[in-house]
């Protein structure tokens, strides 16, 4: 083994065996925002075979005070963050095999990627619906997943072992409201790296096949106001569970349950996607919008056209991302105007 | 009596990290109710609660002396 992991393989909880199976490993990172840029650095350093990474927006002014794989190039081109983080990553670890997927993290998208084989899912996501999707994901193929998640100075994490631990599922019956955390007190960096470094660590653990270790406590904490929690959670696991218990029915990879429109987290912005998928002609469209008088900016994966107001992006798998409102209805409006 | 803990948000809606009070003999969900309605609280049907450090279902009985902890799932990432 080469020169560049040996502090690692001198680590004794990893060694020369850990670090072989690391390299054989396929980890499925869905999203790229903090913790999404945070996770992939850590693990294209760490020697991790494949990474797989997830995301539908791209990169905006705010994302760089915590968001460490993105620069300010990136915001100036527009750049999605998937194929921004794919550049970066393989920039630092030529030897890691690095695939980008520019869109939504679909049922049938992960399913398909964990029939393939994944050994590891992170989540990175900024919402309940996707990690209850990826949850259902990780139940079916007997993935091991690591929760993450924060929120101003307050930060959560817990690993996810198919047939052992509870699951998510468990732990919340449903799917909390998004108002409860998405416009509260904005982000900090520290927060976001603290669930960073407990995601890795485990997902480290998980790499190197060391299952003794992994931590079987949901941990959360608040660096500014120094509170910490550790909670057992052997009593967590319940039976009736539809997501791991005797009668489970996966209910997040039902296609009915998938809303066609969000509300992005804290950003005054509602995505609309297609009921049909397929491929937008962004150039096309850029010159008929341009010859309508449209302002109208892009890059190979998205356009952003000026709505007086509203500002539309529209990437090439039909996804369009409103900014400027949180009305689902107005966004709507606005994009069947253009979209039809 | 019960010590009762608040992290992240719910914390700033209460005002205090803990609060002492007697909640014995409640069931969680109860608790839960009483503080939604006193220190008019956000939806708290998916605060995920500890007792003794230790997860907790809705339909839990608190004991006296019982450390409760009440820890909102966030989905900031």
């Amino acid at each position: 083994m080469n020169e560049r992991y040996s502090r690692q393989i001198l680590f004794p909880g990893i060694g020369q065996d850990g670090q072989e199976k690391i390299r054989h490993k396929h980890v499925l990172i869905i999203g790229a925002g903090a913790l999404g840029s945070g996770n992939a650095e850590v693990l294209a350093r760490a020697g991790a075979g494949k990474i797989t990474i997830i995301d539908r927006d791209y990169v905006d002014a705010s994302n760089l005070q915590r968001q460490q794989l993105y620069t300010e190039a990136d915001v100036a081109e527009k750049m999605p963050k998937a194929a921004a983080a794919e550049k970066r990553l393989r920039a630092i670890n030529s030897d890691v095999s690095i695939r980008s997927i520019i869109g939504d993290a679909t049922a049938e998208m992960l399913e398909e990627l964990a029939r393939d084989g994944v050994d590891v899912m992170i989540d990175a996501t900024d919402n309940f619906e996707t990690r209850m999707m990826m949850n259902d994901v990780a139940q079916k193929y007997k993935i091991p997943w690591i929760y993450g998640a924060c929120v101003g100075s307050f930060g959560m994490s817990f690993s996810i072992i198919p047939e052992k631990t509870p699951c998510l599922n468990c732990l919340l019956r449903s799917i909390p409201l998004q108002g409860m955390t998405c416009d509260t007190g904005g982000i900090i960096a520290p927060a976001v790296q603290m669930v960073i470094a407990h995601q890795t660590a485990e997902a480290l653990k998980m790499l190197a096949e060391d299952w003794e270790a992994i931590r079987t406590t949901f941990v959360s904490f608040d660096l500014w106001r120094n509170q910490y929690a550790s909670l057992k959670m052997s009593k967590a696991k319940f039976a009736g569970c539809l997501s791991c218990g005797e009668e489970r029915t996966y209910p997040y990879l039902d296609q009915e349950n998938w809303t066609k429109t969000s509300v992005l987290c804290g950003r005054d912005t509602v995505q609309i996607r297609p009921s049909t998928s397929g491929e937008v002609s962004l150039e096309q469209l850029a010159g008929q919008l341009s010859s309508l008088g449209y302002a109208v900016k892009g890059n190979p994966y998205l356009i952003s056209v000026d709505m007086g107001g509203q500002r539309m992006v529209i990437f090439q798998d039909g996804r369009a991302l409103i900014h400027g409102t949180k009305d689902i209805t107005q966004a709507k409006s606005i994009y069947q105007r253009i979209l039809g | 009596m019960n010590k009762v803990l608040f992290f992240a948000h719910l914390r700033d809606a209460v005002g205090e990290e803990s609060l002492t009070l007697d909640a014995g003999g409640k069931t969680v969900a109860e608790l839960k109710a009483d503080l939604a309605a006193s220190y008019n609280l956000p939806k708290m049907d998916t605060v995920m609660t500890a007792i003794n450090e230790e997860f907790a279902s809705n339909d839990e009985v608190i004991q006296d002396g019982d450390e409760i902890a009440f820890i909102p799932p966030v989905s900031g990432g």
